[in-house]
């Protein structure tokens, strides 16, 4: 079996701004076309890890290579390839929505003016609309257009969905899987909003306290871990083989989200499956020390091979 | 990438085109009323040397500087404040609205952006320093500064103006590059830029072409146009002070030889009999008039090699851009 190709590949990646580290040894390979959620807690490091795929930002340690290419050489192969959407949305504030649009059209050789157009049309965005005029939802829309347009092989979107309304978000996702579906592109998006997510992502990059907890195949994710109810004051013994991610516990109960290798039966456990949401959080719960290196990645299981 | 350069800072571009224009019309009438109190003063046959002959004589006299040192000071300033107005904010301005987060991830690489700014920024500051240049001219021959290569005129004369003005343009896009606030880039820009300016002129301009010296009368010490850089009493055969002496080392021998003393009206020998019995010669070292146009062309080059560092410093600072 020919392995698939990878889009966006870390490894031992970090950023330290003084002396704390914005993210450490973040390691993770995200292959072609995929549609991909970058989750966790504000501060986790998601935007500093978009900016170095994005070459923005250069690592202080580790290395990011983007189809094979270093983005920190700042060469126009990479550039040409990758969409970037900064947190901050920046849009030339005193331009027209036109002007913005012939910027990115004078910039990028595979530029797709009649998409770009017909995307904000679609949105009622008028094109002689002055950018710092519109709504903070309506610049989301242009900056987000300036990325789709540009038709980039890999997109790196961090908080796609943040101010856009429901309608919108539902709009972006169709967008995004369309671009997904025609161009073979791969998608990279950060966001809180998971259960937005959950719907069109097939990827998870789990990121919290600066680490890398969880990068893998959605499905892979959710077959791989269980939550485990006890109705008891007392938790029962775990079932072997069953590593702990979080648990809380009541007087009454006491939940367990664990990763496994194989089905779990066990009478003492009540044993469900977990949404996306769940574990997630049940990651960004755990105590930084034990869930370090918990995270399954992929060169983890059998049968997947090296690169 | 020049459209959107010029999309970018138009505002600011086009702000320096109007108050450059508004200061070549200030510079044409001030001009014009000084020339008006010139041409008055010389066709009555006022004299120079007693302008309150007449109350015309005066009131023309009065007249014909009545800008001179504000044009002055104008003319000075030029450069500086429209360099850093145009340069600061070629990469400052982006960085602080973040919005080169969004150019450096079009298809461009940042050399070829901050160079297709720079070109553009800089295009502009030339081509109106540059059509300044000929009205600055204008306005100091009107106003008969004939020694043109004196520090006072030297530098508001010529096309050293547009040097100094793209030098200023470099020193705000490297400081905007480097301290990345528009704010914190002005302030650096304006002490450094006439740091650089003053020290250039007082220490490095006069050696900059070799200088001549000419033995002269100390009674009469004329020298024309020229720039005086030194004078003082020389051993004779000497056009510079020996080893181990200054140019004022001999004016104690002269002054005791002169035998001033307090309170006294004449002095005891005269000058021509002190300069022959402790053998000196009065010596000026000057840069002659005719130098001119050679020491404008060796100082811009010096300012432009200087912009041209800053340059190399700015990509280095865009390429290398951490945060």
């Amino acid at each position: 079996m020919s392995e698939a190709a990878v889009a966006l590949e870390t490894s031992g990646l970090g950023k330290r701004y003084g002396r704390k580290w914005g993210l450490e040894d973040c390691s993770f390979r995200l292959p072609t076309g995929r549609i991909a959620a970058l989750v966790g807690p504000n501060g986790a490091g998601k935007s500093t890890l978009l900016r170095m795929a994005a070459g923005i930002t250069r690592p202080t340690a580790g290395e990011v290579r983007v189809f094979g290419h270093s983005p920190q050489e700042q060469t126009v192969e990479v550039l040409r390839q990758v969409g970037y959407l900064d947190q901050e949305r920046p849009l030339y504030r005193s331009f027209r929505v036109e002007e913005m649009l012939r910027f990115g059209r004078k910039l990028n050789p595979t530029w797709d003016d009649s998409a770009a157009r017909g995307y904000l049309a679609e949105l009622d965005i008028p094109p002689g609309g002055k950018v710092g005029n519109l709504s903070v939802g309506q610049q989301a829309q242009v900056a987000l257009t300036m990325c789709l347009a540009k038709r980039p092989a890999l997109l790196l979107l961090d908080e796609p969905v943040a101010a856009l309304d429901p309608v919108a978000r539902e709009g972006l996702m169709h967008v995004l899987l369309r671009s997904v579906v025609d161009d073979n592109a791969t998608v990279l998006l950060s966001s809180h909003a998971i259960s937005d997510l959950a719907t069109v992502c097939d990827y998870v990059i789990i990121l919290s306290a600066s680490h890398v907890h969880v990068a893998d195949d959605l499905d892979y994710v959710l077959a791989s871990h269980r939550l485990l109810v006890a109705s008891s004051e007392e938790a029962p013994q775990l079932p072997p083989g069953v590593v702990v991610v979080s648990t809380t516990s009541s007087e009454r109960q006491t939940n367990v989200l664990v990763r496994v290798e194989q089905p779990v039966v066990d009478p003492a456990w009540q044993v469900m499956e977990p949404t996306l949401e769940e574990i997630v959080i049940a990651y960004l719960r755990a105590p930084k020390s034990t869930t370090a290196t918990a995270g399954p990645t992929r060169a983890d299981r059998p049968g997947e091979g090296a690169r | 990438m020049i459209w959107a350069t010029w999309r970018m800072h138009r505002s600011i571009f086009l702000a320096s085109i109007g108050v450059s224009a508004a200061f070549a019309i200030w510079l044409t009438v001030t001009g014009l009323i000084d020339e008006h109190a010139w041409t008055i003063f010389t066709s009555h046959h006022c004299s120079l040397n007693y302008p309150g002959s007449s109350v015309l004589c005066s009131s023309a006299y009065a007249g014909r500087g009545l800008f001179s040192s504000i044009n002055s000071a104008l003319c000075n300033a030029l450069p500086a404040v429209l360099g850093l107005v145009l340069g600061v904010p070629i990469v400052a301005g982006e960085i602080q609205q973040n919005t080169n987060r969004l150019a450096w991830s079009q298809t461009i690489t940042r050399t070829r952006w901050v160079l297709t700014k720079i070109g553009v920024g800089a295009l502009v500051t030339a081509g109106i320093m540059g059509a300044l240049a000929p009205l600055m001219w204008w306005w100091t021959n009107v106003t008969e500064r004939n020694d043109r290569i004196l520090p006072l005129n030297f530098d508001i004369s010529g096309f050293v103006d547009v040097a100094y003005a793209l030098f200023a343009f470099m020193l705000g896009v490297a400081l905007g590059a480097v301290i990345r606030r528009i704010g914190w880039a002005f302030a650096a820009g304006i002490p450094l830029f006439v740091a650089v300016r003053l020290g250039e002129r007082d220490y490095i301009r006069p050696s900059l072409l070799s200088a001549t010296s000419v033995s002269v009368s100390p009674l009469n010490p004329g020298h024309g146009t020229d720039w005086v850089l030194n004078t003082g009493f020389l051993p004779l055969g000497d056009s510079t002070p020996p080893p181990g002496q200054t140019w004022s080392s001999s004016s104690q021998a002269i002054n005791s030889c002169l035998g001033y003393s307090p309170g006294a009206q004449k002095a005891t020998h005269s000058i021509t009999y002190c300069q022959k019995v402790l053998r000196l010669h009065y010596e000026l070292q000057i840069q002659p008039a005719s130098h001119f146009w050679a020491l404008q062309a060796v100082e811009s080059a010096i300012f432009l090699a200087v912009a041209g560092a800053l340059l190399a410093l700015t990509v280095l600072a865009v390429r290398r851009w951490r945060t």
